[in-house]
């Protein structure tokens, strides 16, 4: 890598891992919203670095426009801020528990990746849009068109889901 | 230490960081912040290894299209439910909603 490669390297991670913390420590649900948009902008910075910026935009058209404005309806709709449900700390069992679920496969999966690195090159491949988009149309085009209908479905089942008939209340 | 190696392990980190938040989360919406930490960092994880080896780099950049394509349709069923869930029970918290247990 570049010298100005690590540096970017090194922010992103700041980011990223900055962000995940208060994502998944802060107290207020908009708070932990706000860090994982921040954890996203990290990640999109690191698609930059991959050299697939169509990776990175498509990672701020969906998760930072699209997925985090649907989390933030669910903070709405909940009204998750009135009761303070993240207010009180999660009891020690929890917490040790959870730090156990956690360390378990961290320490398993860094241990393989530390220890069995897999021949990599220094400098990341480069796909063309066009290219990838010749792929959509041939190979992938199965999963592609499946994709959309899960889309098309998951969006008429949540509107079922919501559905309320007037005059019921 | 490798490029990709040092790829692998912010992935892992944010595995990590969504594993460690869905236990301690109360509400059902801060587990579905915590799941899009972890899909996120499985996006990363793909596209690292098809940029950086001799895999095709192609596949990797769709597969990851496809989990945030998925990712989507999760985070509205997510949402539909969190929302029947909490006009049902009045609360969207993890802890209120266990009557199976009770």
């Amino acid at each position: 890598m570049e010298i100005m490669a690590k540096v970017a390297f090194c922010v992103y991670t700041l980011v990223i891992l900055g962000g995940s913390i208060f994502a998944v420590t802060s107290s207020s649900l908009v708070r932990a919203l706000v860090g994982l948009i921040t954890t996203l902008i990290g990640v999109a910075g690191m698609y930059m670095l991959l050299a697939t910026p169509f990776m990175a935009f498509m990672q701020l058209l969906i998760y930072v426009g699209a997925v985090s404005v649907l989390i933030f309806f669910a903070v709405m709709l909940t009204r998750a801020e009135q009761g303070g449900d993240e207010g009180e700390k999660a009891p020690m069992k929890t917490y040790v528990l959870g730090l156990a679920a956690t360390i378990a496969p961290a320490a398993v999966l860094g241990w393989l990746v530390l220890t069995r690195p897999v021949a990599s090159i220094a400098t990341p491949v480069e796909v063309s849009i066009k290219q990838l988009g010749g792929e959509l149309m041939g190979s992938y085009f199965l999963p592609f068109e499946l994709i959309s209908v899960i889309l098309m479905v998951a969006m008429s089942g949540a509107v079922l889901l919501t559905w309320e008939k007037r005059g019921k209340k | 230490m490798s490029a990709l190696t040092l790829y692998q392990l912010v992935a892992l980190i944010l595995l990590c960081a969504g594993l460690f938040g869905l236990t301690q989360r109360r509400s059902l919406v801060g587990m579905l912040i915590c799941v899009e930490l972890m899909l996120n960092g499985a996006g990363l994880s793909m596209v690292a290894a098809a940029q950086l080896t001799d895999f095709s780099a192609t596949l990797g950049q769709l597969g990851t299209l496809f989990v945030m394509g998925l990712a989507a349709a999760e985070a509205t069923i997510v949402l539909a439910i969190v929302v029947v869930v909490a006009r049902r029970f009045k609360s969207a918290r993890s802890s209120d909603i266990t009557t199976l247990k009770e």
